[in-house]
């Protein structure tokens, strides 16, 4: 046990001294998470807590095909093996040893991947996701190690191996719902995926991160890809070979096939016991609601306007429709108001008014000041279609803000919400109505909502415009 | 280190390994006693590495037996490890691992092992200690071979063609440090196909070709029984039929190459004698002679028929 563990210290203290593996390594899941969370889920933290499954379990098959399993012909073709044969040391030693070390290189990478995703896309986080991540980490670490190390083992030369990793990796990452979310594939696609590792474990990170469902829901999931991932490292410590020259014959690639019978069997399972299409739709639904919030677009259906700042009185009024809080326990150097309200003009699209909502964030981390700035609306009962909220925004790109909807009356624990960094330019964006607002509001009263909205980031000035606001 | 010199450190008896098609070996058999240096000596493909191969552990005859340091290195593999040091041929580490950091992972696979700075100093890797292997040179690279080698204070040393891609003079740094283990009492098993490496550190030396031992002894002995004589190189201003230089005395062969006349004598001061003799009765005059020992060489050659760089 002591020579894998000193082994797998030398790999990571290999990996950390070689640029390319550590760029591979840290930054390029990085890359992947800016483009998920950024491009994909348009920074929505919701969405990004839906996504970051997908990176992380992206992670994870490169960590498993190219991490590991190419590595390993690497050692092999390099001649390097060849000198720790002539030690006393084991074959299971030298796969242990990589494994381990492969899997604890892992989770400085997760915490920096959750470290992006909550700083930079404000993804919603609870501490008990840690120890559920972590597990799924190790299930899927150990999982795809099997599938990397099979691969390797059946594989004679580098080229060969990047041929099967390649084949293995494009097929997990497009037909899994790593790259593509399995809803808006055809159907025959979806049952492939039932048949592919790699969509479980992404199903598991999505259900847990975005919908903090429990582990033990999924504990079909979880046996198969435990079974793949003794099964895998069996097959690669049996068909262990140490040097470039030793080929393996052809009836022993055959032991790789065995791999796919518990992936075939959970595959035969969940089409013929399970509908997996179904959950898969219901929390891509959901995440597709929280990003369809941002539209973007200038055109936006004709709504009822509730308020467009363009009244005489508009700075008499917003005095007493619009209110900011901070923080109770606000230190006394900051309990100035941290947040004013002014009309400006130009609007936007052509109107000649604007509320200007400005301040002062006055720290973050430990201490932080939440400065929160609200407006009261009221949705008149003689609104037939009531779909939503849409309003225009302006600010200077250099924070994120937090656009919410809350009832007035009532405490609602799930309130639609969006997170987005507004540019200098007038963008339209929709917050859709909260279920309460629609199922609660009387045919004869009106609805009334409170708009807010919280500046995120670092502490110094703020400053963002809004205008238009009103029904879709 | 005292050592026993009757004690057998190494028995392989009627070695057969074939690849595929290749018969890489057949029927090889020798002894190597406790203390001793010896060689396999052999050109390229005649054997020498699936030998030590098949004597480190690493592959396993199809027929024949071995026993190292008294277990059989098929199934006593671990034990046997612990018990003997190898470096064969082209030793790769990782590229970013370094001299110390490589000495001291491999000395902790070990039951017991030497000082890591005292085989630092020894190799004369200390001043390289926390250089990467990727950055040493190639002699560099060798001595730390035999540094992981000697880690774990080995019975038995198996080193597999040690100089090969040096140049001479670290060829001769490899050598000082292969005739100081032979000084510690070590046991040697060497592999090379170079005469000088066989002549000068060799207590015993294996000729072996296509797979065969064709010759055994102390590298004395093996010249000494070669049939060839002393070597007379000679060089004349006119030429004479070979055949007639082979009628002088004590001359056992002749032949002629690029002007020069190879003229193997025995004894060598009787044939210098009549080949005077013969000139000054030819009217010819000597340019050049040469008094040459029979070397491994001529005895390889004198065996096989061709030459070991052939």
């Amino acid at each position: 046990m002591m020579n894998v563990i000193r082994m797998a210290v030398m790999i990571i203290r290999m990996v950390m001294r070689t640029k390319v593996a550590l760029f591979f390594t840290f930054l390029f899941p990085c890359i992947f998470l800016f483009i998920y969370a950024g491009i994909f889920a348009h920074g929505n933290p919701n969405a990004v807590a839906y996504m970051f499954g997908q990176v992380l379990t992206l992670n994870i098959l490169g960590a498993g095909f190219f991490g590991l399993g190419l590595q390993a012909v690497m050692q092999r073709e390099r001649g390097t093996l060849r000198r720790y044969r002539l030690a006393p040391i084991s074959s299971l030693t030298i796969v242990a040893s990589n494994l381990l070390a492969n899997y604890l290189i892992q989770i400085p990478v997760v915490g920096l991947l959750l470290a992006c995703a909550m700083l930079v896309f404000h993804m919603p986080f609870k501490f008990s996701f840690i120890p559920m991540i972590l597990f799924l980490l190790t299930i899927g670490i150990f999982a795809f190690a099997g599938y990397g190390l099979t691969i390797a083992s059946v594989s004679n030369t580098m080229q060969e191996v990047q041929v099967y990793n390649n084949l293995a990796w494009f097929a997990l990452v497009f037909l899994s719902g790593i790259s593509i979310p399995l809803p808006i594939l055809p159907h025959w696609i979806q049952t492939v995926a039932t048949f592919l590792p790699a969509t479980y474990l992404v199903s598991m990170f999505q259900a847990v991160m975005a919908q903090s469902e429990p582990i033990s829901a999924h504990m079909p999931e979880l046996m198969t890809l435990i079974v793949s991932g003794f099964a895998g490292l069996f097959i690669a410590w049996k068909l262990f070979r140490w040097e470039k020259e030793e080929r393996i014959p052809s009836k022993n690639k055959l032991w790789a096939l065995s791999l796919l019978i518990p992936i075939f069997l959970m595959g035969f399972y969940m089409n013929v016991y399970a509908n997996p299409s179904a959950s898969w739709g219901r929390s891509y639904s959901r995440m597709i609601k929280q990003i369809s919030a941002v539209v973007g677009s200038a055109n936006g259906a004709e709504g009822k306007p509730l308020e467009d700042f363009e009244s005489a009185t508009a700075s008499q009024d917003i005095s007493n429709s619009w209110k900011v809080t901070s923080d109770p326990g606000t230190p006394a150097e900051f309990s100035i108001l941290p947040a004013k309200f002014s009309i400006i003009s130009p609007g936007a699209n052509g109107t000649q008014h604007a509320l200007w909502v400005h301040g002062v964030m006055a720290g973050s981390g430990p201490g932080h000041v939440t400065v929160e700035a609200a407006g009261g609306l009221s949705i008149p009962a003689t609104t037939k279609t009531f779909n939503g909220i849409e309003f225009w925004i302006r600010s200077d790109g250099s924070r994120p803000y937090r656009f919410a909807l809350r009832n007035e009356e009532a405490e609602q624990e799930s309130m639609p919400e969006i997170t987005l960094t507004p540019s200098s330019k007038w963008e339209s964006v929709r917050i859709p109505a909260p279920p309460f607002a629609q199922a609660n509001a009387p045919t004869n009263q009106s609805t009334h909502l409170i708009i807010t909205i919280t500046p995120l980031g670092p502490s110094g000035n703020f400053s963002v415009d809004i205008d238009e606001i009103k029904t879709y | 280190m005292q050592a026993n010199q009757n004690e057998s450190l190494v028995r392989a008896e009627n070695l057969h390994k074939r690849y595929g098609n290749v018969q890489a070996l057949r029927g090889i058999s020798f002894e190597i006693k406790k203390g001793e240096v010896f060689g396999l000596l052999g050109p390229n493909g005649a054997g020498k590495t699936t030998t030590i191969e098949i004597l480190v552990g690493l592959r396993q005859p199809d027929e024949g037996s071995v026993q190292v340091c008294g277990l059989d290195p098929a199934r006593e593999s671990n034990e046997l490890k612990q018990r003997i040091g190898a470096a064969l041929q082209a030793t790769v580490l990782p590229d970013k691992m370094s001299v110390e950091e490589a000495l001291r992972l491999f000395a902790s696979f070990y039951k017991q092992h030497v000082p890591i700075e005292s085989l630092l100093e020894d190799f004369g890797l200390a001043e390289k200690r926390r250089a990467f292997f990727d950055t040493l040179s190639g002699g560099q690279k060798q001595r730390l071979a035999l540094a992981l080698a000697l880690v774990n204070n080995p019975e038995l040393v198996l080193l597999d063609e040690p100089t090969v891609g040096l140049d001479a003079m670290l060829r001769r740094d490899i050598y000082a440090i292969i005739e100081r283990f032979r000084s510690e009492g070590r046991t040697v098993l060497l592999t090379t196909h170079y005469i000088e490496e066989a002549e000068r550190l060799c207590d015993h030396v294996a000729i072996i070709d296509q797979g065969r031992v064709v010759a055994m002894g102390t590298p004395r002995e093996l010249i000494d029984r070669s049939g060839k004589g002393t070597r007379l190189e000679v060089r004349l201003a006119k030429s004479v039929p070979v055949d007639r230089l082979k009628q002088i005395d004590a001359v056992l062969d002749c032949h002629e190459t690029d002007g020069i006349y190879m003229v193997h004598a025995q004894p060598a001061t009787q044939a210098i004698v009549g080949l005077i003799h013969f000139l000054e009765t030819d009217k010819n005059t000597l340019l050049d002679l040469h008094i040459a020992q029979p070397s491994l060489e001529d005895v390889f050659v004198e065996m096989t028929g061709r030459k070991l760089s052939e």
